[in-house]
């Protein structure tokens, strides 16, 4: 036997140089530096969806306005649609659910955290490339560039091919950081968390990823379809030799009506965890909410071609598409009834994550209220691909993924940092917030019920009654983005100025408020046995309990007066 | 946006119904809302009160939303049945069109309207039909896809290369009603606008004389021009 250690057991390794924080935060594989990076850069990128849609409004606040040529407005439009979607709000979704749901379910790490890095990269790389557009050109083909406009004979630069990657990586990305999330959470669950006991926003993130895995090879089949008709003189969307056109419309609007309500179900999710933890409630009916979110996922897919209604379609597929549309009107009016209904009898403390929660709700009440319209068959011919549909989009939409996703950023802030965002310019946020949607797309909705001003138009003409109502929705929209750029700037400036909050702040009820703020590379040291629904609240009662238990022996030994 | 057409006064109808039943999905939410966050503001002192609800308040509520989405459905299904109708063409209308309606071939291409009557003549930009007679157009696209919208007249249709799609309406007054399309088409999509002319049934049998006239006048001078070598 020797005095020195065997070598083998020497731990210390290479004294190596250390890697910038940065490459060690890039390269891990932890479900929080993940997510992180998912919500750090969504929120990035929704600035600059921002700024291309202040410019497209700023094209539109006077009529025949020359601000912006027409290419110019149309790659503006293609880039701003990408990335409100593909680069912001689906990735803000899974970045909450990649952080939040393995905390929620007292996992320790994801199952697959490899494919969950590749899946972030692939992100990474989508979002590179379309920006990568702009160095030589940009899409022209709008939010979603319909074949045959997206087709090499009308588009012949590279535009097309560059949206079509940037989606179809970050799609891809999705998709595997999907099949990540959904093992992790069928699999490692804390023990005696069944199904009926996860947390709604994990339920959430459960059905998103169930609906990622549906939608999201849907599109990336259209993609390539389009990338071989683009390059390889394919035919899939070309008329006249085989191809169908209409086949691109089915394709693509499966995935984005899927991605609508994809959003839908998150802010939902977090604005249910938010609703009962502010109101110091249970949340009223779980099970019908748990019930409603996977039931909005298959109707809300399934009515795909009510975007579609003056497409040469059969009539029958405009009812059916009707009947699945107005049949959402049950689940997300349950779910509205039931988070109500949670707030009744509870105590509601109005901080900055309840406040952005509500204003998600009445924001997003009445994008799908407008959207009800859309859904009426001889209705949606008038209103279809009018401001109209822009107005009720965008308040369904940014009421969904900005205050939506706003309310869960000031709600896990503090469990990501271990501090709080500043409460006072929330609330300023929050106010220029709600005054800025209401300008900019009420009169969105006027223009396009009442004169049927037309959406993607890179110029509205004089003397169509439209001009009044463009100009204040333009000034609306900058309100919006003022509002938008505070909070923002509050979470950056929060990161290292924010108040110190505790591990558990608002008390919550599941079991990311158990483990540290922010959390350990591990997650938890030791797991509690989950018995309900509210794994803390069993805590907390269960240590109430052992203290008023210890605090006896010393009541006896009081001297009796 | 004003209806002058069958048609589109029962779209017009359908669409206040589908206001006034969003107006009541989105005042009902957000007052309710405003009243749960009014009544339950946290105070010091007080203990949430547990849960209270049944089973059967639940399904109350859902069948109450069921009850309010069939209803919607039901009255789209009638307006939209009738929205479709093919209207009788008038009195006044075009005799011609007693029996069929009037059709005309519409034509979407990068950025114009092009217009084909039964007699052979074309229009581009303006489309000129009779008044009170029923009007079938066949909707083409030769490029990409455009959507025909004259709202004062007709629901929006689109014109999908490869595919027919059709609008058939029936112009109650005459005037002239303006239209842009509707579907991003390219760069000058914006300006890619239609008027439809109702003139009455003679003026609309003069223009299609005319036209035909002035079409044939032209091209005999092109043809006379290349016959002559003055152009190649």
């Amino acid at each position: 036997m020797s005095e020195k250690p065997r070598p083998e057991l020497v731990v210390d390794g290479f004294p190596g140089r250390k890697r910038p924080r940065w490459v060690e935060l890039a390269t891990s594989p932890d479900h929080k530096d993940i997510g992180r990076i998912l919500i750090g850069g969504s929120l990035g990128f929704l600035f600059i969806a921002l700024v291309e849609m202040l410019l497209m409004r700023l094209q539109l606040a006077i009529p025949e306005n020359t601000f912006l040529s027409p290419v110019a407005f149309n790659r503006m439009l293609s880039d701003y649609g990408a990335t409100a979607v593909f680069l912001f709000a689906i990735p803000l979704a899974l970045g909450f659910f990649y952080y939040v749901a393995p905390l929620q379910i007292g996992a320790r790490g994801t199952a697959l955290p490899r494919l969950g890095q590749i899946g972030m990269s692939l992100y990474a790389a989508g979002a590179t490339v379309l920006y990568a557009g702009f160095l030589f050109t940009p899409s022209e083909a709008g939010v979603n560039p319909l074949a045959p406009l997206s087709e090499l004979a009308f588009l012949s630069n590279n535009g097309v091919d560059a949206w079509a990657t940037a989606t179809g990586l970050s799609t891809l990305g999705f998709v595997f950081l999907a099949i990540d999330l959904l093992t992790t959470l069928r699999n490692m669950r804390a023990p005696g968390m069944a199904w009926r006991r996860v947390p709604v926003f994990s339920w959430a993130a459960s059905v998103c990823c169930w609906l990622l895995l549906v939608i999201g090879p849907v599109l990336l089949a259209a993609l390539t379809m389009l990338m071989i008709d683009r390059n390889y003189d394919g035919i899939f969307f070309a008329d006249g030799s085989g191809g169908a056109p209409l086949l691109w419309q089915h394709l693509s609007w499966i995935f984005f009506s899927g991605a609508y309500v994809l959003i839908l179900i998150f802010a939902f999710g977090a604005i249910a965890e938010i609703i009962a933890t502010f109101s110091a409630k249970p949340l009223f009916n779980r099970g019908v909410v748990m019930g409603s979110l996977a039931a909005i996922a298959v109707l809300g897919t399934l009515a795909w071609m009510q975007n579609m209604m003056t497409a040469p379609i059969g009539i029958g597929w405009m009812y059916f598409a009707m009947l699945m549309s107005l049949a959402l009107i049950v689940p997300f009016g349950l779910i509205v009834f039931n988070l109500i209904a949670t707030m009744l009898g509870g105590t509601l403390h109005m901080r900055a994550p309840l406040l952005f929660a509500l204003g998600a709700i009445s924001s997003i009440s009445i994008g799908l209220g407008a959207e009800i319209e859309h859904s009426m068959v001889a209705a949606a011919w008038q209103l279809k691909n009018t401001t109209d549909a822009t107005a009720a989009t965008h308040f369904a939409l940014v009421g969904g993924a900005v205050f939506g996703g706003f309310a869960a950023l000031h709600f896990w802030f503090p469990k990501m940092t271990g501090r709080t965002m500043g409460e006072s310019l929330a609330r300023i946020s929050f106010w220029t917030m709600a005054v800025g949607i209401v300008l900019a797309f009420v009169p969105l909705f006027f223009a396009g019920a009442e004169q049927g001003q037309v959406i993607d138009a890179y110029k509205f003409f004089d003397g169509t009654g439209v001009n009044a109502y463009n100009l204040i929705a333009s000034i609306g929209t900058l309100i919006l983005a003022a509002g938008i750029v505070m909070t923002l700037v509050n979470a950056i400036s929060s990161r290292v100025n924010g108040p110190e909050a505790g591990h558990d702040p608002w008390g919550g009820e599941s079991l990311e408020w158990f483990a540290l703020s922010p959390p350990e590379p591990h997650n938890f040291d030791v797991l509690p046995d989950v018995r309900s629904a509210q794994p803390m609240r069993d805590i907390r009662d269960a240590l109430a309990h052992r203290n008023s238990r210890a605090e006896l022996p010393a009541r006896e030994s009081q001297p009796v007066a | 946006m004003a209806p002058h057409s069958p048609g589109t006064d029962q779209i017009d109808t359908l669409l206040w119904i589908g206001f006034v039943a969003a107006a009541i999905v989105i005042v009902a939410i957000n007052a309710a809302l405003i009243y749960a966050v009014r009544k339950n503001r946290a105070k010091r002192g007080v203990q949430p009160t547990p849960a209270s609800g049944s089973r059967r308040v639940q399904f109350r509520v859902g069948a109450a939303l069921t009850v309010f989405a069939a209803a919607i459905f039901v009255v789209s299904l009638v307006f939209t049945g009738k929205a479709r109708e093919t209207p009788a063409t008038g009195s006044a209308g075009l005799a011609a069109a007693k029996t069929e309606p009037l059709t005309i071939k519409a034509t979407g291409q990068q950025w114009l309207w092009r217009y084909d009557y039964p007699n052979g003549s074309f229009s581009y930009y303006k489309l000129v039909v009779p008044v009170d007679t029923a009007v079938k157009l066949e909707l083409l696209s030769t490029d990409v896809v455009h959507t025909w919208n004259v709202p004062d007249l007709s629901g929006k249709r689109d014109a999908v290369p490869g595919k027919t799609n059709k609008v058939i309406f029936r112009a109650d007054d005459e005037g002239t009603y303006d239209g842009e399309s509707a579907t991003l088409s390219g760069q000058a999509y914006a300006a890619m606008r239609t008027a439809v002319e109702v003139v009455s049934p003679q003026a609309y049998e003069d223009f299609l004389e005319q036209q035909k006239a002035d079409i044939e006048t032209a091209q005999d001078r092109v043809v006379g021009l290349i016959e002559n070598g003055e152009v190649p």
